[in-house]
Parts: C-alpha cells; sequence; structure tokens
C-alpha cells in the first residue's frame, strides 16, 4: 500500500487479526498496523519465533482482535489441589491436562497453537481437536509448570481452560470412532454390491449367463457377509437385550428382515434355483446404520457442549478473612464467608453485595445484554459478571446450591435424558413390519403342514424348501425396503427445501414435532426483537456540528450496547463527523463515560455521557424523562443531547403472529426482561400471555407444566439463559444470531435469524409430515395388493425382485413432490 | 473363456479394494478420522516445513521417553 492510498484509505487491516478498523485508531509502526497492543504484540512474538508463515495459511479468514489478559490467575494454577484434580499421568509416567482453548477459528489457529506449545521445553506432545476446541497436552513436569503452558497459550491471544474429562465423554468419543467404521464398511459393501447389481438387473431383460450370475451371486455374498457379521452386529446386539427384557424394537425388525433374507440368499448361493437378496440386505444396514451414526455424533456434541459450559465456571475465589485474603477452591466456600471479586470476574456462588456499588452482566442469566446496577444488599448471582470497580460479597448459598451449579447439573441431566420423541410414522412401520413377519411365519407353516398332511410335491424340491421360498417372498415383496424409506425419503427433500429457505434441522424427526405442535414459546430479546437498541428519540439543544464531534467521540470509545446503537446512528445521520482525540476516558460504574478534549486554543471541555442517575451524582438538572433506555450528553455540565432507545421489534413479527393464529398454535412470551417491557411488546403483537422477571429455571418449570399437560411444545430463543429450557421442550429452535451453547443444545437453527423462515418452517414441516402420511399409504395398498398373491405361492422370484425396486421408486418420486410449490 | 476373464477381473478387483479398506480402517483407528474439521483443512497442512515438523516432533516424543527410562 503507497503513501497517498494508505493516508486517504478510512480503514486499515490490522496486520495480526485481519480486522479493518479505522485509520486514526490503528498503532502505526515501521508500515505495519494494528488495532492494538495485544495483537502487535502477539505479530512480534510469532515473527520471534519465526512463525510467520501462520498468516499466509490464515488466507481471508480474520481473528478476534487480542485482549490483553489481565488475569492475575496464573499461581492457581500451580497450587496442588487444582494439580490433582486436573493433571493425570500416562502410562509412560509423563503427565497430561485436558484443556479447552477458546479463540480458535480456523485450521491456522490450531497449527499455531500446537505449533507453539511442541517448540515449548517440557512439553512432549499437544494435540488440538478443531471440531470441539479440546486440547490434549502430555508435559513433563519436572521441567515445566502447568502456569507456564497456560501462560504460553494466552501470549499469542488465546485461553484456555481446563475441564475433567468424564466417562461418558470417553465412552462417547470411543462410539463415534466405532460407529464410523461399522458405517464406511457398510457403505464400501452397498456401493460394490450396487455396481454388481447392475449387470445381474440388466441379465434379467438381457438373459445372462447362469455361471456369470453364481459368479455375481459369489461376489455380492463376500460383499455383503461383513456388512451383516461386523456392522450390522449392532443390531443383533440391540435386538437381543430387547427379548431378553421381553421388548420387540426396530433393532429386532432390521435383524430379522436382513437376517432372513441372506439365508435365504445363501440357500440360492449354494444351489437353489432364484434370486439372491444380498443387494437388499446390505442396504438396509447401511441405511440405519448412517441415521444411528447421525445419533452418535450427537449425543458426542452435546457432551462436549456440557465441557465447555463447565470449563468455564470458575475454579478459585477470592476469600476475605481478618488476617488477610486467601485464595480458595469454590468447593471450599461456606455459607457467611466473605468474597472478593475484581473488575471482570464472574461470581460463583450466590449472595449479596457488600460494599460499593457495581454494575454487573447478568446476560447468562436474563439474556438482556444491558447491565445491571446493584447496591449495598441487593443480591449478586453466580455466573454474573462483575462490571465495576472491586468488590466484596457474602456467600448465601454454597456452591453446591447456587443459580449456575443447578443449571449446569440440570443441562447435564435433561441432555442425557432427552425425551425420546414417539413418533407416529415409525411407530406403524413397525406394527406393520411385525404383521408381516407374522403373516411370513404363517405362510410357512400352512404351506408346511398342508404340504405334508396333502402329501403335496413340487418337483425337486422338497416340501420344507418350496415352504421356506413362498415366506421368504412374502417378506421380500412386502419390501421392508419402502417402508423404511417412506419416512426418510420424505424427511430429506422436506429438510434440503427448509435448508434452502435458512433452516437447519439437526434431525429429521423434529419435523413430526413440529407439525404437530401446539404451544410455541418465545423468548423476546433476539427472538420478537432485533435485540438490539436503536434511537426512537433524538433531541439536540442547539446544531452545532463541533459538540456533536465530541458526543461521536465519546460514544465510538465505548463498546457499551448504548454507546454502539448510538454510533451508528450518527453516523448514518451525519455524514461529515470527524473523530476528536479525546483522553481521560473514565467509565463511572456502568452509568457511563467521563473524559476531556483540550483543542488547539488549549480550551478543556469535560464531556459527560449516560444515564439521568449519573446526571444527578454530577447535581445537573435536567426535566428529561424516558420510559426506556435513555443517553444524556453534556458539555461543561450544560445539557446537549437527550436520546431515548428502544429495541424494536422484527419486521415480520406481525404477520409470524398472525400466522400462528390462524393456525391454532398458542404463543407465549417468556422473558428474563422488565415486565413492563414485555407487556408492551406483547401488546402490541396482541399475545395474551406473557411472563416477565423469569430465571432460566424458571423458564424450564413453565415448559415441562405445559408438558405435563401433554402439550407439544415449540420453544424459540436465544441465550445462555434458553438453553436449559430449550433442552426441556419438544423441539427448540434457536436464532444463528444466539450464543454457542443455545445453539448446540437446540434442534432447529434459523440462519438469517428472521421470523419469516420460523413461519416457512411451520408451512414445510406440516407439508413434508403430510407426505410421509401418505407414502405410508402407498406401500400399506401396494402391499395391500401384493402380499396375497405371494401368500399364495403365485409370485415368482423375478417379479418379487423387481417389485421391489418399484415400490421403492414410487415412494422416491411421490417424495420429490414435497419440492414443488411452497 | 470370457466368463474366466471376468471372473479373474472381478475377484482382483475385489481383493484390490478390500486392502484399500483395510488401510482406511487403519487411518480410523489410529485417529486420523477423529477430528472432521481438521481433516478437511489437512490440504493446507502438506508443505516441506510441516512434513519437516512431523518428523521433529516424533523425534521429540521417543527423546522425551528415552530421557524419562533412563532417569528412572
Amino acid at each position: 500500500m503507497n503513501e497517498f492510498t494508505r493516508k486517504n484509505a478510512l480503514s486499515v487491516k490490522c496486520n495480526h487479526c485481519q480486522i479493518a478498523f479505522k485509520n486514526e485508531i490503528m498503532i502505526e509502526e515501521n508500515n505495519l498496523f494494528f488495532c492494538c497492543k495485544g495483537c502487535q504484540s502477539v505479530y512480534y512474538l510469532l515473527q520471534d519465533e519465526d512463525l510467520g508463515s501462520f498468516y499466509n495459511k490464515l488466507g481471508s479468514k480474520t481473528l478476534a482482535s487480542v485482549k490483553k489478559y489481565e488475569k492475575n490467575d496464573l499461581n492457581n494454577f500451580d497450587e496442588d489441589s487444582f494439580f490433582s484434580n486436573y493433571v493425570k499421568e500416562t502410562q509412560e509416567g509423563f503427565s497430561h491436562i485436558d484443556l479447552i482453548i477458546e479463540g480458535i477459528h480456523c485450521a491456522a489457529c490450531i497449527w499455531l497453537n500446537e505449533k507453539i506449545l511442541f517448540e515449548t521445553d517440557g512439553i512432549i506432545e499437544a494435540k488440538i481437536n478443531f471440531t470441539n476446541n479440546k486440547a490434549r497436552i502430555i508435559f513433563d513436569k519436572n521441567e515445566i509448570k502447568l502456569s507456564s503452558i497456560i501462560s504460553k497459550i494466552r501470549s499469542i491471544g488465546y485461553d484456555a481452560y481446563a475441564y475433567e474429562v468424564s466417562l461418558a465423554d470417553e465412552n462417547a468419543s470411543e462410539a463415534k470412532k466405532d460407529y464410523f467404521i461399522r458405517m464406511m464398511v457398510a457403505v464400501f459393501s452397498s456401493v460394490n454390491i450396487m455396481m454388481l447389481g447392475v449387470a445381474k438387473y440388466t441379465g434379467f431383460f438381457t438373459g445372462i449367463d447362469d455361471d456369470i450370475k453364481h459368479m455375481i451371486h459369489m461376489a455380492e455374498f463376500i460383499l455383503c457377509t461383513p456388512v451383516l457379521f461386523y456392522s450390522g452386529s449392532v443390531f443383533f446386539k440391540g435386538a437381543y437385550y430387547a427379548l431378553k427384557n421381553k421388548i420387540i424394537n426396530m433393532d429386532f425388525l432390521v435383524c430379522s428382515g436382513a437376517g432372513l433374507s441372506y439365508v435365504y440368499s445363501l440357500y440360492i448361493l449354494l444351489g437353489g434355483a432364484g434370486e439372491s437378496y444380498f443387494d437388499s440386505v446390505s442396504m438396509i444396514i447401511t441405511f440405519v446404520l448412517v441415521g444411528k451414526y447421525l445419533e452418535v455424533i450427537g449425543k458426542k456434541s452435546a457432551l462436549d457442549t456440557l465441557d465447555t459450559i463447565k470449563s468455564k465456571v470458575p475454579l478459585f475465589a477470592t476469600l476475605v478473612k481478618k488476617d488477610g485474603k486467601k485464595v480458595v477452591a469454590i468447593a471450599e466456600i461456606k455459607v457467611g464467608d466473605v468474597l472478593e471479586l475484581k473488575t471482570g470476574e464472574q461470581a460463583c456462588v450466590d449472595g449479596e453485595l457488600l460494599a460499593y456499588e457495581s454494575s454487573f452482566d447478568e446476560t447468562a442469566l436474563s439474556g438482556e445484554s444491558l447491565s445491571v446496577d446493584k447496591k449495598e444488599k441487593d443480591p449478586i448471582y453466580s455466573s454474573s459478571i462483575n462490571l465495576g470497580s472491586l468488590i466484596q460479597y457474602k456467600a448465601l448459598k454454597t456452591y453446591e446450591k447456587s443459580t449456575l451449579n443447578s443449571i449446569v447439573v440440570l443441562l447435564e441431566d435433561s441432555l442425557n435424558h432427552k425425551p425420546k420423541i414417539e413418533e407416529k410414522a415409525n411407530e406403524f412401520s413397525k406394527v406393520f413390519s411385525l404383521l408381516v413377519l407374522g403373516i411370513a411365519l404363517g405362510t410357512f407353516f400352512i404351506w408346511y403342514f398342508l404340504g405334508l398332511s396333502m402329501g403335496f410335491s413340487y418337483g425337486n424340491i422338497s416340501v420344507f424348501e418350496k415352504s421356506f421360498i413362498v415366506a421368504i417372498s412374502v417378506i421380500v415383496i412386502a419390501c421392508p425396503c419402502a417402508l423404511a424409506l417412506a419416512t426418510p425419503m420424505a424427511s430429506l427433500i422436506g429438510i434440503s427445501s427448509l435448508a434452502k429457505k435458512g433452516l437447519l434441522f439437526k434431525e429429521a424427526k423434529y419435523i413430526e414435532e413440529m407439525a404437530k405442535a401446539d404451544v410455541m414459546v418465545l423468548d423476546k430479546t433476539g427472538t420478537l426483537t432485533n435485540g438490539l437498541l436503536s434511537v426512537k428519540d433524538f433531541k439536540l439543544s442547539n446544531n452545532n456540528i463541533f459538540h456533536l464531534n465530541l458526543m461521536y467521540s465519546l460514544v465510538d470509545s465505548s463498546t457499551h450496547p448504548i454507546s454502539k446503537a448510538l454510533k451508528k446512528y450518527l453516523e448514518e445521520k451525519y455524514s461529515d463527523l470527524e473523530y476528536l482525540k479525546i483522553d481521560k476516558i473514565k467509565n463511572i460504574n456502568g452509568k457511563g463515560l467521563s473524559a476531556f478534549y483540550v483543542n488547539i486554543k488549549k480550551e478543556s471541555f469535560e464531556l459527560l455521557g449516560g444515564s439521568s442517575s449519573l446526571l444527578k451524582e454530577h447535581n445537573i438538572s435536567t426535566s428529561f424523562k424516558s420510559s426506556s433506555s435513555e443517553y444524556i450528553f453534556c458539555i461543561n455540565k450544560e445539557v446537549f443531547a437527550c436520546v431515548t432507545l428502544e429495541d424494536e421489534l422484527k419486521d415480520d413479527a406481525k404477520d409470524f403472529i398472525a400466522y400462528t393464529k390462524k393456525n391454532n398454535i398458542k404463543t407465549v412470551i417468556l422473558s428474563g426482561d422488565n415486565i413492563k417491557v414485555v407487556e408492551k411488546i406483547a401488546k402490541e403483537l396482541d399475545i395474551k400471555e406473557f411472563y416477565g422477571n423469569i430465571n432460566p429455571i424458571e423458564k424450564a418449570n413453565y415448559i415441562k407444566g405445559l408438558k405435563e399437560q401433554n402439550k407439544r411444545v415449540i420453544m424459540v430463543g436465544d441465550g445462555v439463559n434458553d438453553a436449559l429450557a430449550l433442552s426441556y421442550a419438544n423441539v427448540s429452535i434457536v436464532m444463528k444470531s444466539g450464543t454457542d451453547i443455545a445453539i448446540s443444545v437446540s434442534d432447529i437453527v434459523i440462519l438469517n435469524n428472521s421470523l419469516k423462515a420460523l413461519k416457512d418452517a411451520l408451512i414445510l414441516s406440516k407439508r413434508t409430515y403430510f407426505f410421509i402420511k401418505q407414502n405410508l399409504l402407498i406401500s400399506l395398498v401396494y402391499n395391500m395388493i401384493t402380499i396375497p398373491l405371494a401368500v399364495f405361492g403365485l409370485v415368482i422370484p423375478l417379479v418379487a425382485a423387481l417389485s421391489m425396486s418399484l415400490s421403492s421408486l414410487i415412494v422416491v418420486l411421490n417424495s420429490l413432490r414435497i419440492k414443488n410449490k411452497g | 473363456m470370457i466368463s474366466d476373464t471376468l471372473f479373474m477381473m472381478l475377484f482382483v478387483g475385489l481383493f484390490l479394494s478390500f486392502i484399500i479398506l483395510g488401510f482406511f480402517i487403519w487411518g480410523a483407528k489410529t485417529g486420523q478420522f477423529d477430528d472432521t474439521s481438521k481433516m478437511m483443512d489437512g490440504l493446507l497442512f502438506d508443505s516441506e516445513d510441516d512434513l519437516n515438523d512431523a518428523v521433529k516432533k516424533e523425534k521429540k516424543i521417543s527423546e522425551a521417553k528415552n530421557k524419562f527410562k533412563n532417569s528412572k
């Protein structure tokens, strides 16, 4: 970039994090630009360590700008209690620790972390998983301290949290790997069998030599055997344990269908005349196994989420005693203990504020991004973050009984026992398949005993063989394929059309639940509203552009939601704003900001911006009053601007609520926000039932209550505070703008954050469910015609094989119709 | 004659593909497919430097193990 363009460019990319910022605020050094000290130090560190190629590997991606870690908790990592809890010994005698790395964006981040750790003396191996950001570091405890490992990771702009590897998590990882191999073997064999099938089925029409046909059967047998006995062994196991408990499950049906067809095909291969069905055996196993694999992955990612939440729980707290301060593990905190909380620290137990006022970020509990001001004796909830100055608070509950821990425990519980959705469609095929098996068995006995008592003879085959062939043909023609395909095929098409509209379904079964839902519970902030403040009312005492510039510069220096909203508003309204260099910027306990500006004539201006209570503190009187968020800006103690800000409804909210009314879906608003704000929104949308000021556990209990009344509940939310309620609902839907934790417990993600997509989801789910039922009806009618023919032995094997493909084809073609219209 | 040729082609083909499947299973069992997201980007980390790093890594591990054994 040459001198000319650089000066004229409005924004420049930071050389480390690659995010573009305004020219004025960048730190410039030897033609390099940095957005902050953090990025600058990481950049030079990487150059020193000869890791500059990181930026080439990064490609066009951007990183988060580096936060300078001012945490003073490094010593905690060397505490004995921490060490014995999290550090384990490997077989060779080294130590290893499991960490979750925060701040990983791309493969280059992984590369950088692994590389910098590996080049540190004492670290023997560092492996980081990109999918769940979990790292396992093997080190020699005699050569390197744990705190140095953590500080190494922090030095390059990432952060690490320790977590305990649970047995369930290890089992889930093992299961995932196991199912992956089983699935790939099944897919491999099925693909090859299908290719052989092309030759075989062409042979039906053009004629095929017996020895070549036999050869194809032989090859199919070789490919099919591992599918049934290796990949399919999970179904045999499942069926065995279910039978032991006197239950017949889907596994049993898969086993009996596939097993009997395999035995029959083997009989054909060994010399019987007819068609073999190795291809259908391997296809059935493969399809069902892919579905199982997706389930296993789902379970694993749920466990990963839990680990992430748990690792964020603070491990230590500063205890204030008469004879000084002491760092203790959170489990040791007793009721009545006085604890200290520094700026940016998270409270770990519930308690009450003792000294000083402060403001708290309670996003995790209420879902509201605005901070809450607290006075002495006000309750402090665990998981809230202190935004103000250093405070002291008294513990009123132990860690075990505190809000944060109870949420984690409940979430763990609900993820492990997520209510099984009883899928009517599958329930139907189960009953139907059992019926087919019964008919086949009956057919076999009738043919066998009738044949024996009447003394029938069938050429060169015995009565037993003939009865067996007829019974198998009943199973084959009743075609588990068409039945097995009826639901998945329609779901697949439904899900892909939903994806085009910006909806991501994690599993197909939620289509049926969506279609049948009768209550929809909505969160307010971020779901019905944009979750962002926007300026409603803007009054100025004069139109001095210099004063506007001062205000612009002050709001630009803060990341508070009000400041951000104002900055955006000013930039849109005035095109010629200039950034002025203000200094001595001070944050006054989350109530506002104060700063100074000195111009060329050495005239000093005192700037003050914030809520009316801040003005009162500074003895400035104003008549300005607002029902929602307010911002008042003063220059030299004179009011210059009064602004009212509000969270706005999404454009399509009204349309969506009208649609739910038309379809008899009851809507309810549950919000952690002030009841008055909730009431206003509810009135605007004409929603009768609404609740404000409720915490995550109350939210979850409300959903539980609805479910006890046998209601099918859809929950739509976005925040950490919704996560528990989401996990209890029949179907949980989360906006893409929501937090990671909410997204991972959700069943459906709305990618474009719009309520129109939610409406589309309801419409398309209903349509898809209709087609599932239609598909089942088609296979039922089809079977009602063909099964009697098979029972009487009127179907020749060739027709049986062809009809098998035909029935599947009809189901597939019918499902494709979902795409038309809508 | 034709069926003999077909027979040979078919079963040699099957034999070879089973060998490849064997390699795949070995890869999966040694954990090469554990991290799907990382696997997808593996292409970006295939330069000479990366190969040298991999060798260095193995060396460091075995050295550390030897050192540890000797110290016992």
